[in-house]
């Protein structure tokens, strides 16, 4: 507590902090502050309602059989969970195909927004805005990504087989979204284009914040080069920044699921692209489990909550 | 070495094939399908081979009526029939049986019933009518002739709303293409009017009429609705009285709770017309010339779509009913002595038309501008006529007008048309009443009038109906520029009226000066689609660039077509870019095309094989300008009936800035509190009032349409006393919805899949009187026949009562039992569907539960293009044998087959004799255990799954296509799709190909088990079905639950249901009906109807026991296994069937059912 705050309690009535027991004094304290509580109300509520209590929620459904439409469900205890890790090969499958899919995407889209966001910093302002639109307009555009699925339509006259054909390289068309070899390559990449979003405009921000004067001082205590520069000075002051675009991608690299929908069908050929989501909404939306289904979305919610642990660590050896 | 050997087996493995497959056809030749719905070659060839109507006249271009030709009748009473294809009008059943249901619709028919004839659409022999007459033609007689016949639109039980078609044969044969199809328009008004008494008139009134509108908002505090009235007021002096009088003639446009408008019913009106043979699609103009040579001739009407009652057929000498439209230079002259009128200007509002030739002709809505009227920031009213509906060449609309002064007087309209980018579209004006019109019938007033032009422009405009007349000099020559093109002016038409006449103003839409452009586009277009096709049968439709194909060896004439086209399009572009003043985008398309046709042509080495699949693209570019450029679409709010010297200004065309601004504002804030639920619900439930509550996820329109059926006189409320709130909620509402206790009692169009998901978890009640969950009292009102008595108390029967002992008693019937509700009106396979075995019905005499009744109903069909099959000379194909034996020669074209392999892999399997599940055979195993196991992996499954597979990796059928364009482009010629959405896709997508194909049954296969061969098809169905949520709160909802879903589901309203979404929307808005016997009455075409119920007569489907979501995945895995990597079909489905297995026994027993071990097998009965 800072010494301005004790000192208007003393002023209204003396009382000394350990007079009072823990609860006794938070309460004293929102009451005096409630303008703020008062403040913060709104969002605190619906982040509560809305994501706090359906965290918790999940963690209790997943201890049931709840199926959407019988109320109420029965407990089973950790069944879910012994047969998630123990009988279903297909989660195992999933996990590997979302961690190999987080793995790649997450940090190369991570370090490709960094680089970019660095690189467009570079740029004169006006020139700035429209490069960072070019960047940034796929992952605003909705489902832009269905070109792709023009791209590699599998039909002959699809522009991938198309060419293909035309130089000879194959006589029948690729089935690409539907070919086990192909679909998790192609997803990667349409991720990555798609990647370029809110942490690539926070990283642009971020670089504009920063202050010439501590460049200045560095170069006066002998940096030598522009990497030095990137490495001692812009990334450090950035953190901010980067912890948060760290944690968009990393979400959105677990949570990618909708655009290999769109593109592969649902399933994937083989379960060659099914992630830890798509299993989700298999069991949640066409076996109506819902009880195992959140199962998952626990087991999911803890590897992103680790994962971003870690890369907490990771970041706070920037620029050491 | 190897891959010859390979090579070799296969081909010996084929041959085999072939020559077995030949075999079984012969041997099973006697057992073959009862009728054949599809045309034979024969037919097709006919079809293809008729020459144009331009081919036909230039035959006769020289020849010369002669002198003295009078009109020569048909005796239509003595005709040639087989079996009930026409009866004199008096001794036609279907007439009977019409005078007896609705006497009032006949009311124009007079003493005609003697000497007309009444012309069937289905004979006896369920074959599309068809009724002759001979005549002979004299040596004098021999001439050109223009065709005639009088013609009553009947409505009898055979009528649904499409318009009247008949194709025509002279001596057996169509004469020319245009009349193979002849259209004779309904007649269609609104009932939305009411006269009043005759009253005094007010003081100062003058005799004649006058026309007012006037717009009632919705009053909130009074709780009154809101209405939009046009009036009528006809003032005329009483001869008993000698006092003014007047009647006022009241036609509303009704508003729902919210102040929406709602659409006024269109209904039929039967009159006496007259047809005369002209070119439905506007290019010919005039009438069309037959040429009658010397001797015995056969004419003969074969029945399209409707009956008809026809009085006469008459052949006009081609002079005297020919007589020329005068020009407008002629029509000024005619009436040059007249004076301007002056005055004020009427307005006509367009929204009420008297008259309209289509039901689709109706009332709109637009807020795009605030000065629209009527117009209302919270509501949508019907103020405009337009945009859909009302765009087709041919369709129209009238408007009666009477005016003050005789004069001369302009027409001006209220019109946005933003449809064709900087192009105009047309619309012909003709009039009746005073000096216009034949028999009432109107006419164009002189040349020009019928194509009055529209320009393009984004907002809204109000402009003088004018075109573009030849310019004369003082001397009175016409001008022509330097090219010798004439000179044209714009001119506002000037049109001549007399006072206290009243005239018929007939706005129809029409291709005017568009005609001649479109003509030339659509024979490019021909001529490049033969081209193309001519390209990919010889190189393939996927050439090589690199390779040097010699196309100017080998295809030079397709290079002249080339080029030839590329300046064609390109001089169409330029004279439309002259006439429009401006190069729009709709132009410019055809720009697009010639430069690339001119690179193909001019560097044909390169660039034919580079660039052909753009080619293609380009192609149905082509086909969409010409579909766009021919629909007449525009938006009309008002036309007025300008004097030529009022002071006054035509309504503006625009809102001014503040009135915009503010209209935007409202519409903006009202937004907020517009509850679009309430769409179209004309009252709340009143407080004690039961009502129950219906869901739906559907569009607006269809939402529309069943509220309408609700409330009408004799629908659902008026005949049970129910009332039903309706609402249309999105797509995922159920499930939320029931969780949360909030469920509807009735839910329409269910998918089955769902249908059981939310049965077995208790969500869904059993309709077939044994849901385990319901008491003996609740299962009571499915399995009895329910009656009431007048005070509204209720008897239940297990078995009907006689008509006689229920009058006796006063009882009147209120819902029937299951077996009744669905006795012969579905497709066993569709109850299939929505049928389950009920665990806690375990030991009952029948255990299986049905949940819902179906609804709509989809299954696979064949489509063929005629002309192609003619062309290379193939018969259509009935058996998979005979469609690979046709294979190869379509293939030598480069032209493919298209089914998706989803749905080979089902319906193959099922027309083999196999099954998708084991157990299923009731007469073996007891139902419970039916579904317990997957059937992929007996012989019949796997052996069709193997066939499936060779079909794409051995006969290389297309895996993925987009079926419409390769259909119209020809390069798909045979396809199998969902019968009413590749058919709703052709009818608008592919215009340029109406006509050239058909649909029929899916090809069978031969089934081992019976030793025949069999055409099932596989259905898809949604269904009615009733909520558990509809017993919270008691037991009331349950019965008129019950009643509203048999009511929903029967055949009458099926069909009228399925009538006006066609009416409303179009033709191509075909419904699927799940209804059998509602087929009957819905607007296909005789032929069309028998393929359908062929197919429906051979229909299987596959049940979703618990576990089903898991098998499809499985079966493309296991195909794109085989697809993708060469695997074994056998072993790659063999790989599954455990996983699916231990997939299905979970889910059993999740929900109580036995289930099965691997090895183990369910004990057969007994």
């Amino acid at each position: 507590m800072s010494q301005e705050n004790v000192k208007t309690v003393d002023t209204a009535r003396p009382v000394k902090r350990d007079e009072m027991s823990k609860w006794q004094w938070t309460w004293k304290e929102i009451k005096r502050n409630k303008t703020a509580y008062f403040m913060v109300a709104p969002f605190c509520i619906l982040f509560i309602v809305f994501t706090v209590l359906p965290v918790f929620l999940s963690i209790i459904l997943s201890l049931t059989d709840f199926n959407m439409l019988q109320f109420p469900p029965n407990f089973k205890g950790i069944d879910n969970y012994t047969r998630l890790f123990l009988e279903d090969e297909i989660f195992m499958l999933a996990i590997q195909n979302t961690l190999i899919f987080a793995a790649v995407t997450g940090p190369v889209s991570y370090i490709m927004s960094l680089l970019v966001a660095w690189f467009v910093n570079e740029l004169p302002p006006k020139v700035r805005a429209v490069v960072t639109l070019v960047f940034y307009a796929p992952s605003i555009s909705g489902q832009v990504y269905l070109i792709w699925k023009t791209l590699f339509s599998s039909d002959s006259y699809g522009w991938a087989n198309a060419t293909l054909m035309k130089l000879g390289f194959i006589t029948d068309p690729i089935l690409w979204f539907e070919d086990a070899a192909y679909v998790m390559p192609l997803c990667i990449v349409v991720a990555l284009w798609t990647s370029l979003g809110t942490a690539f405009l926070s990283f642009i921000a971020g670089f504009q914040t920063i202050d010439r004067s501590m460049y200045e001082a560095a170069a006066v205590d002998g940096i030598k080069n522009r990497w030095q520069e990137l490495w001692f000075i812009t990334l450090p002051t950035m953190r901010p920044q980067m912890m948060f675009g760290a944690v968009l991608s990393i979400t959105s690299s677990f949570g990618f699921g909708a655009v290999v929908d769109a593109l592969c069908g649902y399933p994937s050929v083989d379960y060659a692209a099914h992630t830890i989501m798509h299993h989700l909404s298999d069991y949640g939306g066409q076996r109506y489990e819902l009880g195992y289904a959140s199962a998952i979305a626990v087991v999911l919610f803890v590897i992103m909550y680790g994962s971003n642990i870690l890369v907490k660590n990771a970041l706070s050896k920037v620029g050491e | 070495m190897k891959r010859t050997l390979f090579q070799k087996v296969v081909c010996l493995i084929l041959s085999v094939t072939f020559i077995l497959a030949t075999f079984t056809v012969g041997a099973s030749a006697g057992q073959y399908k009862e009728a054949s719905t599809s045309s034979t070659l024969e037919e097709m060839k006919a079809l293809v081979g008729t020459s144009s109507y331009a081919e036909y006249i230039e035959d006769y271009a020289e020849f010369v009526n002669p002198d003295g030709l009078v009109s020569k009748f048909i005796d239509v009473t003595n005709f040639i029939e087989n079996n009930g294809d026409a009866y004199i009008t008096v001794d036609s059943p279907y007439y009977l049986e019409a005078l007896e249901n609705n006497a009032s619709a006949w009311g124009g028919f007079g003493d005609n019933a003697n000497s007309s004839v009444y012309l069937t659409t289905i004979n006896n022999d369920k074959k599309a009518s068809s009724v002759s007459w001979n005549f002979t033609v004299t040596n004098e007689e021999v001439g050109l002739y223009f065709l005639k016949i009088e013609y009553y639109n009947c409505q009898t039980s055979e009528s649904s709303v499409s318009a009247i078609q008949r194709k025509l044969l002279i001596d057996g044969k169509i004469p020319f293409s245009e009349v193979s199809s002849l259209t004779l328009d309904k007649h269609w008004s609104y009932n939305n009017y009411s006269d009043s008494e005759p009253t005094e008139a007010p003081a100062g009134a003058t005799v004649g009429t006058t026309v007012t509108y006037e717009y009632i908002p919705a009053d909130v505090v009074k709780g009154t609705r809101g209405h939009y009235n046009k009036y009528v007021t006809e003032v005329y002096s009483d001869a008993a009285s000698g006092k003014l009088m007047q009647v006022v003639t009241t036609y509303t446009i009704e508003q729902d709770i919210n102040g929406n408008s709602m659409a006024p019913l269109a209904e039929e009106s039967s009159e006496w017309s007259t047809y005369i043979c002209a070119d439905k699609a506007g290019y010919t103009e005039g009438n069309f010339k037959f040429y009658l040579a010397e001797g015995t001739h056969t004419i003969t009407l074969e029945a399209e779509r409707e009956p008809v009652i026809i009085k006469s057929i008459e052949f006009v000498p081609a002079e005297d009913g020919g007589s020329d439209v005068i020009s407008y230079r002629d029509y000024l002259e005619l009436h040059s002595g007249k004076s301007a009128a002056g005055g004020s200007i009427t307005v006509i509002e367009a929204e009420f038309p008297d008259s309209v030739s289509d039901a689709s002709v109706s009332a709109s809505n637009d807020n795009t501008s605030a000065i629209t009227y009527p117009i209302a920031p919270n509501a949508q009213l019907f103020n405009v006529i337009g945009e859909t509906g009302y765009d087709a060449i041919g369709q129209w609309a009238t408007y009666k007008f009477t005016v003050n002064q005789s004069g001369m007087y302009n027409l001006s309209m209220r019109y946005k048309q933003n449809a064709l980018q900087g192009m105009f579209i047309c619309r012909s004006f003709k009039l009746a009443g005073g000096e216009y019109g034949l028999n009432g019938t109107p006419t164009s007033p002189f040349k020009e009038a019928e194509n009055a032009r529209f320009d393009y422009d984004s907002n809204w405009q109000s402009t003088k109906i004018s075109g573009y007349v030849q310019k004369y000099d003082e001397a009175g020559n016409p001008v022509y520029d330097g090219n010798g093109n004439p000179v044209k002016e714009k001119t506002d038409y000037q049109f001549y009226f007399e006072a206290g006449v009243e005239y018929t103003l007939h706005v129809e839409c029409a291709l005017g000066d568009l005609k001649e452009h479109i003509q030339k586009v659509e024979s490019t277009l021909a001529n490049l689609n033969e081209a193309y096709l001519k390209i990919i049968q010889y190189t393939g439709a996927d050439a090589d660039a690199n390779q040097d194909y010699m196309f100017e060896k080998q295809l030079p004439g397709v290079l002249v077509t080339l080029i030839k086209e590329a300046i064609n399009l390109t001089e169409i572009a330029d004279e439309l870019e002259r006439e429009c003043g401006t190069n729009g985008a709709h132009i410019s398309t055809l720009d697009t095309v010639a430069r690339l046709l001119n690179t193909m042509g001019k560097n044909y080495g390169k660039e034919i094989a580079a660039n052909l699949s753009t080619f293609k693209s380009y192609l149905g570019t082509l086909g969409t300008w010409i579909n766009s450029s021919k629909q007449g679409t525009m938006m009309v709010d008002s036309i007025c009936i300008v004097p030529v010297n009022t002071t006054e200004q035509i309504p503006y065309a625009s809102a001014n800035f503040f009135q915009s601004i503010w209209f935007e504002i409202c519409s903006f804030i009202y937004s907020f509190f517009t509850d679009y639920n309430q769409m179209g619900v004309t009252s709340l439930p009143e407080e004690g009032v039961h009502s129950i509550d219906v869901w739906l996820a559907s569009g607006r329109d269809q939402s529309q349409i069943w509220r309408s059926m609700l409330d009408a006189e004799g629908g659902f409320t008026d005949r049970y006393g129910t009332a039903v709130s309706l609402k249309l909620v999105t797509g995922g509402t159920l499930l939320p919805s029931i969780l949360s206790g909030k469920g509807p009692d009735v839910y329409l169009g269910f998918g089955a899949a769902e249908v059981i998901n939310y049965a077995i978890r208790e969500a869904i009640i059993g309709v077939s009187g044994n849901d385990p969950y319901l008491t003996d009292e609740q299962n009571a009102v499915f399995s009895n026949y329910i009656y009431k008595d007048a005070s509204g108390k209720t008897y239940k029967y297990a078995e009907p009562l006689s008509d006689a002992d229920a009058a006796a008693q006063g009882l009147t019937l209120v819902s029937n039992k299951f077996e009744a509700a669905i006795d012969g009106q579905f497709a066993p396979a569709a109850m299939k569907t929505l049928t389950i075995y009920s665990p806690l019905n375990e030991g009952k005499e029948n255990a299986d539960v049905t949940y819902g009744i179906p609804m709509t109903m989809g299954f696979p069909m064949m489509f063929y293009r005629m002309d192609i099959l003619a062309e290379l000379n193939q018969e259509v194909p009935e058996t998979w044998d005979q469609l690979l034996e046709i294979l190869p020669v379509l293939q030598a074209n480069n032209m493919d087959i298209g089914v998706t392999y989803v749905l080979a892999l089902d319906f193959m399997m099922y027309q083999m004799g196999g099954s998708m599940w084991k157990y299923t055979d009731q007469s073996k195993y007891d139902s419970k255990w039916a579904g317990a196991k997957i059937d992929l992996d007996s012989d019949i499954a796997l052996e069709a799954f193997d066939f499936v597979c060779r079909l794409y990796t051995d006969y290389s059928f297309p895996v993925s296509f987009d079926i419409a364009n390769r259909f119209r482009t020809g390069e798909m010629p045979i396809t199998v799709g969902d019968y009413a959405t590749v058919y709703n896709t052709l009818v608008i997508y592919a215009t340029d190909i109406s006509g050239l194909w058909e649909f029929s049954s899916i090809p069978g296969s031969f089934d081992k088990d019976t030793g025949a061969y069999n055409y099932d098809s596989l259905a898809t169905v949604t269904a009615t079905i009733i909520l558990r949520s509809c017993l919270d709160g008691g037991d009331q909802d349950l019965l008129p639950s019950w009643q509203f879903t048999q009511w929903q589901t029967s055949a009458d309203v099926q069909s009228n249901y399925g009538n006006r979404i066609v009416a409303l929307i179009g033709p191509a808005a075909k419904y699927e009906t799940a209804n059998i016997n509602a087929i009957e009455d819905l607007s296909w075409t005789a032929n069309e109807k028998a393929a359908i119920r062929n197919q429906m007569d051979h229909l299987d489907a596959i049940v979703n026991y618990p576990g089903s979501y898991i098998y499809a995945r499985y079966m493309k895995f296991a195909f794109l296994d085989v697809y993708n990597e060469g695997a074994k079909p056998h072993d790659a489905m063999m790989d599954y069937i455990d996983a699916i297995n231990s997939e299905i026994s979970r889910k059993r027993e999740e929900f109580g059912l036995p289930s099965l071990d691997k090895n183990a097998s369910a004990p057969t009965k007994g």
